[in-house]
C-alpha cells in the first residue's frame, strides 16, 4: 500500500499534536505546504519538515514510522482514507474520527476513538484506558464505527459509549463499559471489577465469568441468544482475523442492569467452551 | 494628571449634549471642568472626527453565580470551540455563550462596556456570585438580590404581617447579599413548582401559601420604594416563553398600582396565542402600555440566531423548554429553597416560525416604545444571545435597510405575520447613548455613571463614526475606565479590577431576632455566616465596594 510516509526523526520530547495530518486535509496540499505545516509541540509550535522524514505519493493512505507515544491526536476528525501507525503511539488516537480506517502496529494510549462517529480502529497491541469513551465533559462517547483490539485494553473502556462496537481480544480492566448509553462489547478474556458500572442500555459480552458483579446486576439465567449467533457470523464475515467468532456458541448466561440505571443493559457470559480458546490469539 | 481628550463628538444625553464638538478633561479617575490655562495637561488625544460616550452600562446580564457556573459545566463544547489565548497582560480563558469571568471582563472592556449588572444573585449564594464577580476584570459590577420564592418571604406575606416588617426583611438581604437592588422571578411560581404546580397566573394562588403573584409583587415593589432602593423592583414576570403571555403582562403593568416597576426582557413575556400556529406578536399592544404608564421602565431581551444557553431563576418554564434543549442536556437546581434554578442550552433558528418571530417582536419592541429613557438595550445574556452580538443589534437598530435585508432572510410566515417591515425608526446616535448609557445609569442612582458632566466617573468609549454601525460599535478605539486607558481599538491593554456597587439601606435591626430562629430551625448554615461581609469583597484586592445612596 503505497501512499505519504511520515518517518519520525528525532526523539520528541513533549505531545506532538498530529491531528492536522489527516488524509482529506493534506489530498489538497503540496508537499512543500505540507512540509510548513505547523504542530503543536508542548507549549510551542514545529513544522512537520522538523518533524519528520517525508516519503510522497498521492493517495489517501498515510504511514506514520518509527512512532512514540508521544504523538498525539492522530487521525482527529479524519473522514476517509487510512492511517497506519508503526510503532507506539500516544493518546486521543481517532479522536471524533467520522470514517476511515487506522491500523496500530503496537500499543496505543488513553482515550482511543473517543467521540468517534464512523471508522474503523484495530490495534496489534495494548490500549490504555477509556477506550471509545467521550470527551472530557461530554455526555455521550463513540457513537458509530468498529473498534477491534488484539490485546489488552485498560480501565473504563466504552465510557459513555452511545453505539458502535468494540471488540477486545485480550483482556479488559475495571469499569468495563461504564455508563454506557447502548452498544456492544466484547472481551475474550477476563474483565476486571465493576463490568457495566452504571451502564442505561447496551451489551457486554464476556468470553469469562469475571471474579465480581455488581449486586446491581440480576442473573436472569441461561439462554440461547439468536442474535449473538448472527452478530458472530457478521463478524467473522469481516476477515480472516475474526474466524475466532466462528467457534463461539451463541448460550450465554444473562445479568440485566445496572438495575440502578433503569437495568436496560445486559452483560453477557458466554459458555465455558471458550475458555479452551488461548486468550489474544492473533491470527491475521 | 490631566488627561485631555481633544475635539471629539460628544453624545451625553444626561447632560443634554447632542453631537456637539467637546473637550473633554479627566483628572484622578474624574472627569473635570477645563482647567486653568496654566494647569499642565500630561496627555493629550487628538479625537476630531471620533464619537465620545460615556461607557455603555449593561443592566441585565448573567455574568456570575450558581447557573452561570453550572451552565459552564455543562458546556464543554462551548469552551473547546471558542478558546481565548493568553497575551502578556491578559489571561487564557473561553466561552462563547458562557464565557469565563475573565474573558468576559475583557470582551465587554474591549465592546466600551464599563459596567455590568448580574440580575439574579441568590442570597444563599451571595458569596459565590461575588467571587465570580470580583474575578470579572475591569468593568464595574453589582448584582440584584433574587426575592419572592423563597420561604421566609412568602410565610411573612401569608401570615399578612405588615409592610413595616417586610421593608425590614428587603433591607436586610440588600445588606447582608451586598446586592444593588431587588429581583423577582416568576413571582411564588418557582416555589409552586415544588408544589408540582407548573403554571401560576397573576391571580392564582400558590397552593402553600395561599399567596397571588400579584400580592408578591405590589409587596415587593412597595419595599423597594419606601426603602428607597434607586432601582425599581426588577421583574421577570409570570408565565415566561407561554404563547399569549402578553395578558399577563399587560396585568402586570396595570395591577402595581402606579409603583415604580422595571419589567425585565419582556421580549419573552410579549407573545399572543392568535394566528393558526397559535403564537403571534404581542409586542404593539405591550409598547403602548408601556409608553401609557410612565412609572413602567423595561428591558428587551432580545434574541439573536445562533447557538446560547438559556440560564433563569424560574425554574417552573426553564422544565417547560427543556424539550427544546440543544444539544439534549439540561438541568434544574435548587439552593436552600431560596429560588431555583435552570439551565437548558439552546439554539435559536432564523427559519424556525416560534424563533423568528421572538426575534421580530423584539425588535418589534424596541421600534414601538417611544421613551429611549425607559427602554435598555439587552439580550439577557446569554439567554437571548450572547452581549457580544449587541453591536449587531445595535446596526439592527440604526439601520433600516439592514433589518429589513435581515428580515427577508428568516422565516417567511414569520416574516409576514410581524409589522417590522412597516417600523421607519431608526435610532440616533444620541437615543443608543440613552438606551445603553444614560438611562440605565439613571434607573440604577448610579448618579456619577452614564454621563460625561464633571465629577462624573471617567469610564469613556471613543469611536470612529462608521456607516456600519456593527463595525463601529464592535471595535471602540479607546475606552477609558476610571480615566485609564483599558482597550484600544478594539484590544484589551491594560487591566485594572472595577468596584463593585451596592447599598446600605436604613433598616430596624429587630428583624434578625425572628431570622436567627427560622436559621436555626430550617437553614443550612447559620446567620452569621450567611451574611457577606465588606472584607470578603475587599479583602484579596481584587475590588471596591462603592457605596449608592438610598434616595429617600
Amino acid at each position: 500500500m503505497k501512499g505519504m510516509i511520515f518517518t519520525l526523526s528525532f526523539k520528541p520530547r513533549f505531545a506532538l499534536d498530529l491531528s492536522p495530518l489527516i488524509p482529506e486535509r493534506m489530498q489538497s496540499m503540496t508537499q512543500a505546504e505540507i512540509k510548513r505545516i505547523q504542530l503543536d509541540y508542548g507549549k510551542g509550535k514545529l513544522a512537520v519538515e522538523k518533524a519528520f522524514k517525508i516519503k510522497s505519493a498521492k493517495n489517501n493512505n498515510i504511514e506514520f514510522r518509527r512512532s512514540t507515544d508521544k504523538l498525539i491526536r492522530i487521525g482527529r476528525n479524519m473522514s476517509k482514507g487510512t492511517i497506519i501507525i508503526k510503532g507506539d503511539v500516544g493518546d486521543y488516537v481517532g479522536q471524533s474520527m467520522k470514517g476511515g480506517t487506522i491500523i496500530v502496529n503496537g500499543n496505543a494510549g488513553s482515550l482511543m476513538g473517543c467521540a468517534m462517529s464512523e471508522g474503523y480502529i484495530q490495534v496489534n497491541g495494548n490500549v490504555g484506558d477509556y477506550l471509545g469513551g467521550a470527551l472530557a465533559g461530554e455526555i455521550e462517547g463513540m457513537s458509530d464505527g468498529f473498534i477491534c483490539i488484539y490485546g489488552n485494553a485498560g480501565n473504563c473502556i466504552g465510557d459513555r459509549m452511545r453505539r458502535g462496537m468494540i471488540v477486545i481480544e485480550g483482556s479488559a480492566g475495571n469499569y468495563c463499559g461504564s455508563r454506557m448509553h447502548a452498544g456492544t462489547i466484547i472481551v475474550l478474556d477476563r474483565a476486571g471489577e465493576h463490568v457495566g458500572f452504571s451502564m442505561r442500555r447496551g451489551t457486554i459480552v464476556l468470553a469469562k465469568r469475571p471474579r465480581h458483579i455488581a449486586a446491581t446486576f440480576r442473573s436472569c439465567g441461561n439462554l440461547k441468544m439468536q442474535f449473538l449467533r448472527l452478530l458472530f457470523k457478521q463478524i467473522a464475515n469481516m476477515g480472516k482475523q475474526y474466524d475466532i467468532f466462528k467457534k463461539i456458541d451463541p448460550e450465554v448466561h444473562r445479568y440485566a442492569g445496572d438495575l440502578a440505571y433503569k437495568g436496560k443493559g445486559e452483560i453477557l457470559i458466554l459458555q465455558p467452551i471458550l475458555e479452551s480458546i488461548k486468550p489474544g490469539t492473533k491470527s491475521a | 494628571m490631566i488627561v485631555k481628550l481633544s475635539g471629539g463628538t460628544v453624545y451625553d444625553p444626561t447632560n443634554g449634549v447632542n453631537g456637539k464638538r467637546r473637550d473633554i478633561y479627566i483628572k484622578d479617575g474624574r472627569i473635570i471642568n477645563k482647567p486653568d490655562i496654566q494647569a499642565k495637561i500630561g496627555k493629550t488625544y487628538d479625537l476630531r472626527g471620533k464619537v465620545i460616550m460615556s461607557g455603555a452600562i449593561d443592566i441585565h446580564t448573567h455574568i456570575g453565580g450558581g447557573k452561570v457556573n453550572l451552565a459552564r459545566m455543562m458546556l464543554p463544547e462551548d469552551h473547546r470551540d471558542d478558546t481565548v489565548k493568553r497575551t502578556s497582560i491578559t489571561r487564557a480563558g473561553c466561552g462563547h455563550a458562557v464565557p469565563s469571568t475573565l474573558t468576559a471582563g475583557y470582551r465587554y472592556a474591549e465592546m466600551g462596556y464599563t459596567s455590568c449588572f448580574e440580575p439574579a444573585m441568590l442570597p444563599a449564594n451571595a458569596r459565590q456570585t461575588h467571587m465570580e464577580m470580583a474575578d470579572t476584570p475591569i468593568v464595574d459590577k453589582g448584582a440584584y438580590a433574587l426575592l419572592g420564592n423563597d420561604d421566609f418571604f412568602l410565610q411573612m406575606l401569608a401570615a399578612k404581617k405588615d409592610q413595616a416588617a417586610i421593608n425590614d426583611y428587603v433591607a436586610w438581604i440588600i445588606q447582608s447579599s451586598q446586592a444593588l437592588g431587588i429581583k423577582v422571578v416568576n413571582p411564588g411560581g418557582i416555589n409552586a413548582f415544588k408544589f408540582n404546580q407548573r403554571k401560576l397566573d397573576l391571580d392564582d394562588k400558590n397552593p402553600f401559601y395561599n399567596v397571588s403573584p400579584r400580592e408578591i409583587l405590589i409587596s415587593l415593589s412597595r419595599a423597594v420604594h419606601e426603602l428607597g432602593i434607586p432601582h425599581p423592583l426588577h421583574v421577570h414576570g409570570c408565565n415566561l416563553g407561554v404563547p399569549g403571555n402578553k395578558h399577563s403582562t399587560l396585568d402586570t403593568i396595570e395591577g402595581v398600582e402606579g409603583l415604580p416597576m422595571h419589567l425585565t426582557h419582556i421580549q419573552f413575556h410579549s407573545y399572543g396565542n392568535e394566528g393558526d400556529r397559535k403564537f403571534s406578536s404581542g409586542a404593539a399592544e405591550i409598547a403602548e402600555s408601556v409608553n401609557k404608564h410612565k412609572n413602567i421602565s423595561i428591558d428587551v431581551g432580545q434574541i439573536l440566531f445562533g447557538q446560547t444557553v438559556t440560564a433563569s431563576g424560574d425554574t417552573m418554564h426553564q422544565y417547560e423548554g427543556h424539550w427544546h434543549a440543544h444539544p439534549k442536556k439540561w438541568l434544574l437546581m435548587d439552593i436552600e429553597c431560596d429560588a431555583g434554578c435552570g439551565v437548558v442550552p439552546f439554539r435559536y433558528e432564523d427559519k424556525n416560525f416560534v424563533n423568528a418571530l421572538q426575534w421580530a417582536i423584539g425588535l418589534e419592541l424596541f421600534l414601538q416604545v417611544d421613551d429611549p429613557w425607559r427602554i435598555f438595550l439587552t439580550t439577557d445574556h446569554p439567554n437571548g444571545a450572547p452581549f457580544t452580538t449587541y453591536p449587531h443589534l445595535i446596526r439592527l437598530l440604526m439601520d433600516r435597510g439592514f433589518r429589513n435585508d435581515m428580515l427577508s432572510t428568516i422565516n417567511k410566515a414569520a416574516a409576514s405575520s410581524s409589522i417590522l417591515a412597516s417600523l421607519d425608526r431608526e435610532y440616533s446616535l444620541y437615543e443608543i447613548a440613552i438606551m445603553t448609557r444614560a438611562a440605565p445609569a439613571r434607573s440604577l442612582g448610579l448618579k456619577d455613571r452614564g454621563h460625561l458632566g464633571s465629577g462624573a466617573a471617567a469610564d469613556i468609549t471613543v469611536y470612529t463614526e462608521h456607516r456600519n454601525k456593527e463595525r463601529m460599535f464592535a471595535k471602540p478605539d479607546y475606552v477609558f475606565k476610571d480615566g485609564e486607558l483599558v482597550a484600544e481599538k478594539g484590544k484589551v491593554v491594560h487591566v485594572t479590577s472595577g468596584g463593585t456597587h451596592t447599598l446600605r439601606p436604613d433598616y430596624n435591626t429587630g428583624i434578625e431576632k425572628s431570622l436567627v430562629k427560622y436559621f436555626e430551625r430550617y437553614v443550612n448554615i447559620k446567620l452569621g455566616n450567611f451574611k457577606l461581609a465588606d472584607d470578603e469583597i475587599t479583602d484579596l484586592g481584587k475590588g471596591k465596594l462603592i457605596i449608592q445612596p438610598c434616595v429617600r
